[in-house]
């Protein structure tokens, strides 16, 4: 029996990736039990799989510790921390979780294997497909060929792509992630390169407008609401792996709008 | 080193709040803050909120919190209200507890007058649950369970909360509607609409249009335009009672 444990933030597909890999493992008439666990929010919580696949029936569908751990994002990692033993797989996130996260379970487990998930797919496909990405990765260590996967990636998602190139980019992902694992030298670094650098103040001699990415859902209010359009999403993630917005500082009339307008307090300007 | 910027009356800790991006209720919530700030009543204020989304508020404000289930919030504001009269009490709820399951006790809270401030979050759907058909949706608006959008000659046309707590308000009630897409004019009403029960004049209920992008499946830009052109259409802003 092997029991797998996926733990990421709401939103990012947790429950998608446990939904395909049951799926596979069905379609190799294993049996498998699986149970979503979240909070009361829609978005924003962590979330939670609990995965087993087993030849023989399946008594309950909960469990202690975990042989296979997937872990999405800092938040995750205190949910999963109880569940880690010495024969756990651990497959990360090496682009999203910090060094400090990581540290104390690296010698904790048995191989730690680190994906930069959300730096391919930021740079290669879209922030939405990381999931994917990590799904590959966690396809490989339960020994499934890629094949398999994107047959059952079909079966849950068909009919959610809607364009065949949103099916080609998911998939490319998948067999990106796929090959990202084979080729890890377990035990070997392939490591997190730590949070990025992100600039949070844009000021000139006027006022400083400083945005808070611990804060920042991405909802995109303060870009849209801006009267002179001053407010840009660019790269750089926030919690929620969602888009920053960027100030264009000389356009920026300082009339406060945006923090005004932000839900959730993420901006602030400060005329001097 | 600079801080997030939120109202003095909202708890540090519990940030960034639990609700989707974009939320409207969100931003209500961050207006009903600013206008607890500016009439200084957060020593003296009960907040109680309902089930659905607005269960998320319980450790939105460092202000003393209960929380309750479908619509009862009102009653157990008044009940507080009764044996502490110089607390000032909020119900916040949403449309669902609010005009669907817990209408009774906001219509008999209205009836008696009591003396407590309801706020009324109208998003147009059951939000929490994962946006069903809720009485205020709109005329052919599309939700989980109207697939091909609200007929009218199934489920009828949307609940006016306002107009029909208007109805059988008592003077000195205070009954608005306003939206949390301007910051301006919902502060003005919830203020007033506090003032109402500090002053001690009589019922006040300000329901607000809100958005919901994730259950509408919208994205920024037409969720605020949803608010402000077809909700509003339908739901007029403005003072419905105020005397």
């Amino acid at each position: 029996m092997i029991k797998i444990l996926l733990a990421g933030e709401g939103g990012q597909g947790v429950q998608t990736v446990a939904k395909i890999i049951t799926e596979a493992a069905q379609a190799r008439n294993e049996k498998t039990s699986f149970i979503p666990s979240f909070g009361v929010e829609q978005r924003g919580g962590v979330s939670l799989a609990y995965i087993q696949i087993a030849e023989e029936n399946i008594p309950y569908p909960r469990f202690e510790t975990a042989d296979i751990i997937v872990a999405f994002c800092n938040r995750a990692i205190k949910a999963i921390e109880n569940y880690i033993t010495d024969q756990t797989i651990f497959i990360y996130d090496s682009s999203a979780i910090s060094d400090d996260f990581l540290e104390p379970i690296k010698s904790k487990v048995k191989i730690h294997i680190g994906i930069p998930a959300q730096k391919i797919a930021k740079e290669k496909y879209s922030t939405k497909i990381l999931n994917m990405i990590l799904l590959g990765a966690l396809a490989h260590q339960l020994k499934f060929n890629l094949e398999e996967v994107k047959s059952a990636t079909h079966k849950t998602l068909g009919d959610k792509f809607k364009t065949e190139e949103v099916e080609k980019m998911n998939l490319d992902a998948l067999a990106e992630g796929l090959t990202l694992s084979e080729n890890f030298d377990s035990k070997s670094e392939f490591v997190g390169s730590g949070k990025p650098e992100i600039k949070l103040e844009f000021s000139d001699d006027k006022k400083t407008w400083t945005r808070f990415p611990e804060h920042c859902k991405g909802c995109g209010l303060c870009v849209f609401r801006c009267p002179v359009k001053a407010i840009q999403f660019k790269k750089e993630v926030g919690f929620l792996g969602n888009p920053l917005p960027e100030v264009d500082i000389e356009k920026c009339i300082a009339c406060g709008m945006c923090q005004r307008t932000c839900p959730d307090g993420a901006i602030r300007l400060e005329k001097k | 080193m600079t801080e997030p910027v939120f109202p003095k009356s909202w708890k540090k800790e519990s940030k960034p709040h639990k609700f989707c991006p974009g939320c409207g209720q969100a931003l209500a919530l961050k207006i009903l803050g600013y206008a607890i700030d500016e009439l200084d009543i957060a020593k003296k204020l009960v907040y109680g909120c309902d089930i659905g989304c607005s269960l998320l508020t319980w450790d939105m404000f460092n202000v003393d919190t209960i929380q309750t289930h479908h619509g009862r919030v009102i009653p157990t504001m008044v009940g507080f209200k009764l044996a502490k009269p110089e607390a000032i009490t909020i119900a916040f709820l949403g449309d669902g507890g609010g005009y669907a399951i817990g209408a009774q006790h906001l219509v008999n809270a209205a009836m008696r007058n009591d003396k407590i401030t309801v706020i009324l979050i109208n998003n147009a759907n059951y939000a929490m649950t994962g946006g069903q058909l809720a009485p205020t949706t709109l005329v052919g608006q599309k939700t989980d369970t109207t697939p091909n959008g609200r007929d009218e000659a199934v489920f009828g046309n949307p609940i006016h909360g306002p107009e029909m707590i208007a109805a059988i308000a008592a003077p000195g009630a205070y009954i608005a509607r306003t939206t949390s897409n301007n910051f301006e004019d919902c502060k003005d009403k919830i203020k007033k609409a506090l003032q109402n029960q500090i002053d001690g004049k009589g019922f006040s209920f300000v329901e607000i249009l809100s958005m919901c992008p994730v259950n509408w499946k919208t994205n920024t830009v037409e969720s605020l335009e949803y608010v402000d052109k077809n909700m509003a259409n339908i739901f007029p802003l403005g003072e419905i009672k105020n005397d």
